[in-house]
């Protein structure tokens, strides 16, 4: 048996590079950006497209996941399997949902092994190939984060992740790409007072970044990559 | 996802760059894809050259192997977060179920590399002849503890000045008896003494016998284990054992101890 978990710390686990979800193996869709002509100038701006777009819909999705698993209704699969839909529904292209399911999996193997007996988690895994932003939603409230700190989690997961690959992609002061993630604070926050109250799947959001998506299907079908997506 | 009867003997296969690790994985499909079902999952650092050298090489179905990217950090990707090779190794196995044997090969790195065993149960560590004559003897976790060491391309011996067979004994002084294998495309003999050695692992896996072991990333003799860890011995200390004849090989221990044993292939003589 798990100690009960303390929010604070299960979130600093959480957001940290070192848990084994295969994260690293991701650049929040920076590497095809850069490969399309991206500046590095332009990577905080990349930052903020990002954390106004598909980022908040994933955090959308998963503040409802969260709320859904704390309510405790009778059919938790077909709830949560509702709030993946909704995200799938505003997510356009096939290569980001196919990333998404790939690190949900991720999450739902780690979840799986740390609280084998948590409903919640059997809801997760019986869902198959469900995405990251409802295993994370699942996750919240399984350690007793808040909608705000799962919405900060995530917000802080996507910058760090581009911060990190752009470490990799191009030459550059790590000093400046950890600027970049402080820097982007105030949007994080943003995000957190816009969704940490919505419960019903109508009311995440739906903004699209067609850029974003068409560099994530050309990178689906690049041969020669550093990172997943 | 992973279904149930599907487990099939995930090999490692790891060494530094340009060893031969893709032809050797190559070598295994064309010589056993007759009576194994396999799969392969290669780990490249910036590219799917391996990937695609392994489906052009024709050895295997072209879907049968599956390219894992590694965000430039193959190291982690077989030892400190697992998570994408194990996914893709899972959804081999669900796809061309039941597989035998899924291959995983490392992205070429540095001596250091091994396989954790949340992701193999069995490795081989590939050197070659022409990468020096004393890298064997330099040691490291996957020249002194993975299951097998495989001397690769010993045909080349003469060309670029290296003494074969006091590579392959030099290797045999890091291991503590564990298997030096010498390989050749050339010669015969050593191919059957590696095709043997699969099969001998792969018999141990099946019978329940076979326990994966971490080589471990430290140099020997240092020591993190701790008599609570439950985790896998990987070096051997002086200072733990506790009298009762502890050999000189490295168990791997759970809650029970059990002996690491498969067959062992005499060193080929090339």
């Amino acid at each position: 048996m798990m100690p009960a978990p303390s929010g604070e710390l299960m979130l600093m686990l959480l957001a940290d590079a070192r848990l084994p979800t295969g994260a690293h193996t991701q650049s929040a869709g920076l590497e095809p950006a850069i490969r399309a002509g991206l500046p590095t100038a332009s990577v905080p701006g990349y930052i903020r497209a990002r954390l106004r777009s598909v980022t908040t819909v994933e955090a959308g999705a998963a503040v409802v996941a969260r709320s859904r698993t704390l309510a405790g209704g009778t059919d938790l699969v077909a709830e949560l399997a509702a709030v993946d839909q909704a995200w799938r529904a505003r997510t356009i292209s096939p290569a980001m949902r196919e990333t998404a399911a790939l690190l949900g999996r991720g999450y739902t193997r780690l979840l799986s092994r740390m609280w084998p007996q948590s409903p919640a988690v059997a809801a997760l895994t019986a869902l198959r190939g469900t995405s990251r932003a409802v295993a994370l939603g699942v996750a919240a409230a399984l350690v007793g984060l808040t909608a705000a700190q799962l919405v900060r989690l995530i917000g802080y997961e996507e910058a760090q992740t581009v911060a990190a690959a752009a470490l990799k992609l191009q030459p550059l002061d790590p000093m400046d790409a950890t600027g970049w993630v402080i820097q982007v604070q105030p949007e994080i926050e943003r995000m957190a007072r816009g969704l940490s109250n919505i419960t019903d799947v109508v009311a995440i959001p739906a903004i699209g970044a067609p850029l974003i998506e068409q560099w994530a299907e050309i990178h689906a079908t690049t041969t020669q990559r550093l990172f997943r997506a | 996802m992973k279904t149930a009867g599907t487990r099939s003997l995930r090999l490692g296969v790891a060494g530094p760059v340009g060893t031969g690790k893709s032809s050797l994985i190559a070598m295994i499909c064309r010589e056993m894809a007759a009576e194994l079902s396999i799969g392969v999952i290669t780990n490249d650092i910036y590219t799917d050259e391996d990937a695609r050298f392994l489906r052009s090489a024709g050895v295997l179905d072209p879907a049968r192997i599956r390219a894992v990217e590694t965000g430039a950090c193959p190291h982690t990707a077989i030892r400190d977060d697992v998570t994408a090779n194990l996914l893709a190794v899972e959804d081999l196995e669900a796809d061309f179920a039941p597989l035998d044997v899924v291959l995983v090969e490392s992205g070429g790195d540095n001596l250091t590399a091994t396989f954790s065993p949340a992701l193999v149960d069995a490795q081989i560590f590939v050197l070659d002849v022409a990468g020096g004559g004393d890298v064997a003897r330099k040691g490291g976790p996957g020249i002194g503890r993975a299951d097998l060491l495989v001397v690769n391309k010993t045909d080349l011996g003469p060309y670029v000045g290296v003494d074969v067979p006091a590579m392959i004994a030099d290797g045999m002084a890091a291991r503590d008896g564990r298997p030096v294998l010498g390989v050749s495309r050339l010669d015969r003999a050593s191919i059957d003494g590696l095709t043997d050695w699969v099969r001998a692992v792969l018999a141990s896996f099946r019978s329940g016998a076979h326990v994966a072991v971490d080589p471990g990333p430290m140099a020997p003799h240092l020591h993190s284990d701790s008599d609570d860890s439950g985790g896998t011995e990987y070096v051997h200390s002086h200072s733990d054992d506790d009298g009762g004849g502890h050999p000189h090989a490295h168990l791997a221990h759970g809650h029970e101890e059990q002996a690491h044993e498969h067959a062992r292939p005499a060193p080929s003589r090339a």
